[in-house]
C-alpha cells in the first residue's frame, strides 16, 4: 500500500504554489460535479454531449478543450518567462523548470493546436462542402474522445506521479529508464500515442469526407481554399503520424519492457529516434500551419469582397508545400553530422518550400489589392499574420542554411523562429477562424471592441516577447536554459521578453472575458450571414439545425453562396413544405465515450506498470470494438414534420 | 475482363458491398487506413534496415538467428490463406453464403497456423536467450515481425466476429462490406509478409 | 423513400454536375473511373495463387543457391517481392473497384512513394558514421 502511494505521489518537496494549484483543480472538479448534480444536468450532459456524434457538438467540445489547454500551456509559458526574467533567478526549482518547458511545448502542439484545428475542421468543413455530416460520425466522436483521453492523462501527470521533463521532443537517451526513472516520461509516451490514434482517425475521416461528400457540382477546383488545405492536412496526418507512433512505441518498449532501441550498450542508436520523430515532426509543422493558410484565404477573400486571387496557383502551391514538407526533416538535426551530401540535400529542400509559401503570401496581398477591405477582428488577425509569418519564414530560411544552422541550432534564435511561425501562422490563423466562424457556431458574434483589445495586446505582446529572443540567440543563449549570470548582456532582453509574455497573457484574459460577455450581450446573428460571406456555410442559419442542410445545394461555381447572392438565387436553399423528406442521420452512441474510459484505464496501467490495470483497459478496448461491430443501429431518421417545424421556425420554408 | 462501366448501369452491375453509398465510403476509408498502416510498417522496416547489423556485444547475427524451415511454412500458409480469402470474396460476389463462410473459416485456420508457428519460433529464440534484451537488432526484429503477427491475430478475431454476423444476417450490404474490408486487410498483411520474408529472412541469409 | 444522409435519392453516381441529386465527386479522370470484374470461375485467383508460390520459390531458390553476388541478389529478390505485391493488389485486392472516383489509387501511390522515401532516406541518413566522426 505504501509502495503504491509512493509511486502515485513520489516524495518531493511540494511548494505552496503547487499545492494551491492542486487544491484549485480539485475544488473546480468538485464544483462542476456539484453544479451538474444540483441542476440535474447529468442526463443532458450524457445525451447531448458525451454520446453525441454530431460534428457541430464535437467541434464545440474540441474548441472548449483547446481553450482550456491554451490556458494551461500559457501559464506554463508565463512561469518559464518568470524564471528567466532576471539573472541568477531561482523562483522555480530546476526540476520543475524542466517539467514546465516540456509540458508547455507538448500541450501547445498536441493538446492545443491540434484540437483547435480539428475544431475548425468539424465546425466548418461539412457546411462548406454542403454535407450533412462527416463520412464516419462515430469515428469522429471516437477521435475526440481519444484526444480527450490523451489530454486528461497528460495533465494528470501534474497531480499524480510527476510530469515528463525531457522537452517536448523527448530525445533518448535522456528518456531512457536509466536516466529518467520516474513515471513522467511514460505519461508523455502514452498520452501522445493515444491522442495520435485519434488524430489519424480524424485524418481518415476528413480525407474521405472531402473527397466523397461534396455537394453536387462542387468539383475539386470549386472547393473553398480551407477545404483544400484541410484535405492535404488530412493526407499529411495519414503520412506523418506513423513514424511518430513507431518512435514513441520504441521508447515505450525500451522503458517498460527492456528492449534495446536507444540504449548505447547493446547497439541501440538514439539518433534513430530523432530521425523518426522529425519524419513526423516536420510534416506536423505543416499540419499545423496549412489549415491556417486556408482560414486566411477565406477571411481575406470575404473581408476584401473579392474572389481569392490566383486560386489555381494557391492550390498548386499547397500541394507542393505538402509534398516538399515530407522531404525536409533532417534540417532539425543538421548538427548530427550526417555528412555534406545529406545536409546539402535537406538544406536545399528546406529552402525550396519558401517558393510556394511566397506565392501564397503574394496571392493574399493581391486579393486585398483594390478590394473593399473591412477590418473586423478576424481580418485583423489575417493582416497581422502576413508580416509576422514573413519574418518567421525568413529566419527559417536562415536556419535551413546548413552552415548557419551549426551556429543557430538550439539557441534562442530557433525558439524565436518557431514561435514566430507557430504563433504568427497557426495561432493567428486559428484565432481568425475562431472569430470568423464563432457566429455560425453559436449564433452570436464575439464582441468586436473587446476583440480589438485582445488582438492588440496579443499582437504587440508577441513582438515584444520574441524579437529580443532573436538577439539572445545571437548572443549565445541556448534553449531550455535554467538560469544565467548577470553581465552577459542577456538581462535586459530577457526582461523585455518576459514583459511581452505577460502582455500576451493579459490579451488572453480579455479573450476569455469577451467570450463570457458576448455569450450574454454579443450581437445575435439572425441572418446566418453576418460577414456577407462567400461560401456555403453562410447560407445556413446560425447555429445550423442538426441536419445542416434541409436541401443539399447545387454548386455551379467557386464561392457558391456569393454567386447565389449575386444572381438573386438565394431562395434555392429553401425547401418547399411539400418536398420535405425524412433525413437519415447518425445516431448517438456511448461507445466513443466508453472508449475514452477504457483507453484511460489502459494508459494509466501502462504509465505505472500495473499490468493488471493495463490488461483490464486493453480488454475493455477490444470488447468495445467487438460491441461496435455488432451494433447495426447506427442511424435514425428525422421525421419530415420535425424538419418542417424547424425550417418554419427559422423562416426558411417555402410555400 | 476489365470493363469501364457507364454511370447509368453502374448501380445494377455494382457488387452488393458498393451499392450503399454509406457503406462504400467505409471501404474507401479503410484504404486510407491501410495507407497509414503501410507507412507504419515502412517506419518499422526503416528501423530494421538500420539496426540489422547492430547486434551488440554478444548477440546473434541475422544469419545465426533465422531458420528458414518454419519461415517457409509460414509463408506458404499465409499465401494460401490470402488465396482462400480471395475465394471467399469470389463466392460472396456470386451470392453464395455457404461458400463465403467456408472459405473464410479456412482462412482463419491458416492464419491461426501462421500465428502458432511464429509464436513457436519466437519461443525457440527465447529459450536460447535470444530475447530483445540482447541487442538492437533483436529488438527491431521482434518488433517488426511481432507487429505483423499481432496484426494477423487481430485479423483472426475480426474474421471470427464476421463469421457470426454472416451466419446470423446472411449477405447484406453491411456484411458484404465488412467481408470485403477484411479481405483488403488480409491481403495487405500478406504483402507486408512478403516484404518481411524478403527483407528480413532471405536478406538475413545473404548478408 | 428516405434520402440518405448524403442527400441522394438514387444509387447512381457520377451523374452530371447539375443534376439535383448528384454528387460532388464526379469521376474527374478516366484513370480514376471504377472497374468491376465478373467471372464465372475464379481463374484469376488460382493463377494469382500459383504465381505467388512460384515467385516465393524463385526468391528462396535464388538465395539458397546464391545465384548472384549479394548486392544484386538482394535487388533481385526485392524485385520479386514488388512483383508479388502488385499481384496481390491487382488480383486479390481489386484495386480499381470503387464508387465514384477510385481515390484509393492516389492515396496508395502517395503512401508507397513516401514509404520508399522514408526507408531509403533513413538508411542514407543513419549511415552517418562515415561522414563526420
Amino acid at each position: 500500500m505504501s509502495n503504491i502511494l509512493a509511486r502515485l505521489f513520489p516524495p518531493k518537496t511540494r511548494r505552496p504554489d503547487e499545492v494551491v494549484i492542486e487544491i484549485g483543480i480539485i475544488l473546480t472538479m468538485v464544483f462542476l460535479v456539484y453544479i451538474l448534480t444540483s441542476k440535474k444536468k447529468w442526463g443532458w450532459l450524457w445525451r447531448e454531449w458525451l454520446t453525441s456524434v454530431d460534428h457541430k457538438r464535437i467541434g464545440i467540445m474540441y474548441l472548449i478543450s483547446a481553450i482550456l489547454m491554451l490556458f494551461r500551456g500559457g501559464v506554463d509559458a508565463l512561469m518559464i518567462r518568470s524564471q528567466l526574467m532576471v539573472p541568477n533567478n531561482h523562483v522555480l526549482p530546476v526540476g520543475q523548470y524542466d517539467e514546465l518547458f516540456t509540458t508547455h511545448g507538448t500541450i501547445m502542439i498536441f493538446f492545443m493546436a491540434m484540437p483547435l484545428i480539428f475544431a475548425m475542421f468539424n465546425l466548418a468543413i461539412p457546411f462548406m462542402i454542403g454535407s450533412r455530416d462527416v463520412a464516419f460520425p462515430r469515428l469522429n466522436a471516437m477521435s475526440f474522445w481519444l484526444f480527450a483521453c490523451g489530454a486528461a492523462l497528460f495533465n494528470m501527470s501534474f497531480l499524480v506521479g510527476g510530469s515528463p521533463n525531457a522537452g517536448w521532443t523527448s530525445y533518448p537517451p535522456l528518456t531512457e529508464l536509466a536516466f529518467n526513472p520516474g513515471v513522467g516520461q511514460n505519461y508523455y509516451l502514452l498520452a501522445i500515442q493515444i491522442a495520435g490514434i485519434g488524430s489519424i482517425a480524424t485524418g481518415v475521416n476528413f480525407l474521405i469526407t472531402i473527397l466523397k461528400m461534396r455537394a453536387p457540382g462542387m468539383t475539386l477546383m470549386r472547393m473553398p481554399m480551407f477545404v483544400w488545405t484541410s484535405l492535404v492536412t488530412s493526407a499529411l496526418i495519414l503520412f506523418a503520424f506513423p513514424p511518430l507512433t513507431v518512435a514513441l512505441a520504441m521508447t515505450m518498449l525500451d522503458r517498460l519492457f527492456g528492449s534495446n532501441f536507444f540504449t548505447i550498450t547493446h547497439g541501440g542508436m538514439p539518433m534513430m529516434y530523432v530521425n523518426l520523430f522529425w519524419l513526423f515532426g516536420h510534416p506536423e509543422v505543416y499540419i499545423l500551419v496549412l489549415p491556417s493558410f486556408g482560414i486566411f484565404s477565406e477571411v481575406v477573400a470575404t473581408f476584401s469582397r473579392k474572389r481569392l486571387f490566383g486560386y489555381t496557383a494557391m492550390v498548386w502551391s499547397v500541394l507542393t508545400i505538402t509534398f516538399l514538407s515530407y522531404g525536409t526533416w533532417v534540417h532539425h538535426f543538421f548538427t548530427m553530422g550526417a555528412g555534406p551530401g545529406v545536409n546539402a540535400f535537406f538544406g536545399v529542400s528546406t529552402m525550396l518550400i519558401a517558393i510556394p509559401t511566397g506565392i501564397k503570401i503574394f496571392n493574399w496581398i493581391f486579393t486585398m489589392w483594390y478590394g473593399r477591405v473591412r477590418t473586423p477582428v478576424a481580418m485583423l488577425w489575417a493582416l497581422a499574420f502576413i508580416p509576422t509569418f514573413v519574418v518567421g519564414g525568413a529566419t527559417g530560411v536562415m536556419l535551413g542554411a546548413v552552415v548557419g544552422d551549426y551556429q543557430f541550432h538550439n539557441s534562442y534564435f530557433l525558439i524565436a523562429h518557431f514561435h514566430n511561425v507557430l504563433i504568427g501562422g497557426t495561432v493567428f490563423g486559428l484565432l481568425a477562424g475562431v472569430y470568423y466562424w464563432w457566429p455560425k457556431t453559436f449564433g452570436y458574434k464575439l464582441d468586436e471592441h473587446q476583440g480589438r483589445w485582445f488582438f492588440w495586446l496579443f499582437f504587440i505582446g508577441f513582438w515584444i516577447t520574441f524579437m529580443p529572443q532573436y538577439a539572445l540567440g545571437f548572443m549565445g543563449m541556448t534553449r531550455r536554459l535554467y538560469t544565467y549570470p548577470p553581465g552577459l548582456g542577456w538581462s535586459i532582453p530577457n526582461l523585455i521578453s518576459t514583459l511581452g509574455a505577460f502582455t500576451m497573457g493579459a490579451g488572453f484574459l480579455v479573450f476569455v472575458y469577451s467570450i463570457r460577455y458576448s455569450y450574454k450581450h454579443g450581437e445575435r446573428d439572425l441572418s446566418g450571414d453576418p460577414w456577407d460571406g462567400r461560401t456555403l456555410e453562410w447560407s445556413l442559419p446560425s447555429p445550423p439545425p442538426a441536419y445542416n442542410f434541409a436541401r443539399i445545394p447545387v454548386v455551379s461555381d467557386r464561392d457558391a453562396w456569393w454567386e447565389m447572392k449575386q444572381q438573386n438565387q438565394t431562395h434555392v436553399i429553401r425547401v418547399n413544405a411539400q418536398d420535405v423528406q425524412p433525413i437519415e442521420m447518425p445516431k448517438s452512441s456511448s461507445i466513443p465515450f466508453l472508449m475514452f474510459v477504457a483507453f484511460f484505464v489502459f494508459g494509466f496501467g501502462m504509465v505505472f506498470e500495473w499490468w493488471w490495470i493495463a490488461v483490464l483497459g486493453g480488454l475493455g478496448v477490444v470488447a468495445l470494438l467487438i460491441a461496435g461491430t455488432f451494433d447495426y443501429e447506427d442511424h435514425e431518421e428525422i421525421h419530415p414534420e420535425t424538419i418542417r417545424r424547424i425550417e418554419g421556425s427559422l423562416g426558411r420554408l417555402q410555400g | 475482363m476489365n470493363v469501364p462501366i457507364e454511370p447509368e448501369s453502374q448501380s445494377t452491375q455494382m457488387p452488393l458491398e458498393f451499392t450503399s453509398e454509406h457503406e462504400s465510403l467505409k471501404i474507401l476509408g479503410f484504404w486510407a487506413f491501410l495507407a497509414t498502416d503501410f507507412l507504419l510498417f515502412s517506419s518499422l522496416f526503416a528501423v530494421y534496415a538500420v539496426y540489422q547489423f547492430r547486434v551488440g556485444m554478444s548477440g546473434p547475427t541475422p544469419a545465426q538467428l533465422f531458420h528458414l524451415g518454419p519461415v517457409i511454412f509460414e509463408t506458404v500458409a499465409l499465401l494460401t490463406s490470402s488465396f482462400t480469402c480471395g475465394l471467399a470474396v469470389y463466392e460472396m460476389r456470386h451470392h453464395r453464403l455457404k461458400g463465403t463462410i467456408i472459405w473464410l473459416a479456412v482462412t482463419i485456420v491458416l492464419g491461426a497456423a501462421f500465428v502458432a508457428t511464429e509464436i513457436n519460433e519466437f519461443l525457440g529464440d527465447i529459450a536460447l536467450h535470444d530475447t530483445w534484451h540482447r541487442s538492437a537488432f533483436l529488438s527491431s526484429f521482434f518488433t517488426l515481425v511481432g507487429t505483423h503477427g499481432s496484426h494477423v491475430t487481430f485479423g483472426i478475431i475480426w474474421a471470427l466476429t464476421l463469421l457470426i454476423q454472416l451466419a446470423g444476417r446472411g449477405l447484406t450490404q453491411v456484411t458484404t462490406r465488412k467481408v470485403y474490408m477484411f479481405a483488403l486487410y488480409w491481403h495487405f498483411l500478406d504483402i507486408i509478409w512478403v516484404f518481411i520474408f524478403t527483407v528480413v529472412y532471405l536478406s538475413g541469409k545473404i548478408l | 423513400m428516405a434520402i440518405s444522409r448524403h442527400g441522394k435519392h438514387t444509387r447512381v453516381i457520377g451523374i452530371s454536375p447539375n443534376g439535383p441529386t448528384g454528387h460532388g465527386d464526379e469521376v474527374e479522370s478516366a484513370y480514376l473511373a471504377p472497374r468491376f470484374e465478373e467471372e464465372d470461375f475464379p481463374w484469376k485467383q488460382i493463377l494469382g495463387y500459383i504465381a505467388s508460390l512460384v515467385l516465393t520459390a524463385l526468391a528462396f531458390g535464388a538465395v539458397v543457391k546464391h545465384i548472384l553476388p549479394p548486392a544484386f541478389l538482394i535487388g533481385f529478390i526485392l524485385f520479386l517481392a514488388v512483383l508479388q505485391a502488385s499481384l496481390q493488389l491487382g488480383v486479390f485486392m481489386h484495386l480499381r473497384e470503387g464508387r465514384g472516383s477510385t481515390w484509393q489509387i492516389v492515396t496508395l501511390t502517395l503512401a508507397i512513394l513516401m514509404g520508399i522515401g522514408l526507408v531509403i532516406c533513413s538508411i542514407w541518413i543513419m549511415t552517418f558514421k562515415s561522414g563526420v566522426s
